[in-house]
């Protein structure tokens, strides 16, 4: 129960502070790893959640909950996820009688996205780091120097993804 | 044009965004094939330009909020429910079949391996990521309040704020600087 819970509360928060899927990874990190979910399952997670269609932010609740406390867990987390921006929604519309734009609200997402965006970057150095045991062998940076010019070119991010653990399965053995 | 029957209209809601949410990946590229099934059939471009821009306003799930406003806007609150359950079946149905099957496979060498060949592509999508985010709010060019925002969160996140907290305080702080006075 004390797992529901926690998962209730951590995807609730993820969701009121940010504003997508892939946004909302840096946050997640920071609540998850560490407390109830390995470094190992974070990097799975949002593998997954890029890799298979639908929204990233659902696909991630509802990974971690089945993870950490099965098909409850991931009803919870899912559950918690969508409560945000559909309350919201209702709130604004029954408050305005249609929608709007609320000034103070979109301020505060427009302030919200650079700190947002620093979170990510920050996350990104420690799952880099962490998830290679940090010592950079010459696999690691072919593998992201391969997946940086792949995304300039842009080819679709869940490719990009399964190659690069498709290469892992082979180069690490 | 006859005025379609309130079921059609739900049916069809419900339809399209089961597609979109089947085919892409996540909510920002699903917006093209959105405008494709949407405009002209159940709403006019205008609404649809309103609704992207609308659900950029509010946190959470991209997808969901898409579903939402565009539902709300050709459907009224009924529309809203019928275009989030078609958002909200293909994601959570897919993952726990694919969740499930993982468990099993959790723990072996080829998992482990795979799992660190993906950690520096997902490093460097999130880094992409950042800047996406980053530029969004600086359309074309730099400027000061989101340098300043980004600047003082990554201070904060130095010195150990818990990144809630650091999240609020820049919205706060959003609040305050881009209020229409300082213009």
């Amino acid at each position: 129960m004390h797992q529901l819970l926690t998962l209730f509360w951590v995807f609730l928060k993820i969701n009121l502070l940010s504003t997508s899927g892939a946004a909302s990874t840096g946050l997640l990190y920071n609540e998850a790893v560490g407390h109830f979910l390995t470094e190992d399952q974070f990097v799975q997670a949002v593998g997954l959640a890029t890799l298979l269609p639908g929204s990233d932010a659902l696909q991630l609740a509802m990974f971690v909950g089945y993870t950490v406390a099965g098909v409850a867990g991931g009803l919870v987390s899912l559950f918690a996820a969508i409560l945000p921006p559909t309350i919201l929604m209702f709130v604004l519309v029954s408050l305005l009688h249609r929608v709007q734009r609320e000034a103070w609200l979109s301020r505060f997402v427009e302030g919200l996205t650079p700190a947002v965006a620093v979170l990510i970057l920050t996350v990104s150095w420690k799952v880099l780091k962490s998830g290679t045991g940090g010592n950079f062998d010459w696999i690691i940076i072919a593998v992201g120097g391969a997946s940086l010019l792949a995304y300039l070119f842009e080819i679709p991010a869940p490719f990009v993804i399964l190659i690069a653990g498709v290469v892992g399965t082979f180069a690490f053995r | 044009m006859n005025q379609p029957s309130r079921f059609q209209v739900w049916s069809r809601l419900f339809w399209i965004f089961l597609k979109v949410n089947l085919l892409t990946t996540a909510g920002p590229t699903s917006t093209g094939l959105l405008y494709k099934e949407c405009v002209g059939k159940i709403m006019n471009e205008s609404q649809f330009v309103e609704a992207v821009g609308f659900s950029n306003l509010i946190p959470g799930s991209e997808a969901l909020k898409l579903a939402m406003f565009i539902g709300y806007s050709s459907g009224g609150m009924s529309g809203v429910l019928a275009a989030l359950l078609g958002a909200i079946i293909p994601p959570t149905v897919i993952m726990l079949t694919v969740a499930s099957i993982l468990v099993r496979f959790q723990g072996q060498d080829w998992m482990k391996h795979f799992i660190k060949g993906m950690t520096p592509a997902i490093a460097v999508l999130m880094t992409l990521v950042a800047w996406q985010l980053f530029r969004v709010a600086n359309p074309k060019s730099i400027k000061w309040r989101p340098v300043l925002l980004a600047v003082l969160s990554f201070a904060a996140l130095y010195f150990g704020i818990p990144p809630q907290y650091v999240l609020i305080g820049a919205g706060v702080l959003g609040v305050i600087l881009y209020s229409p006075r300082r213009y």
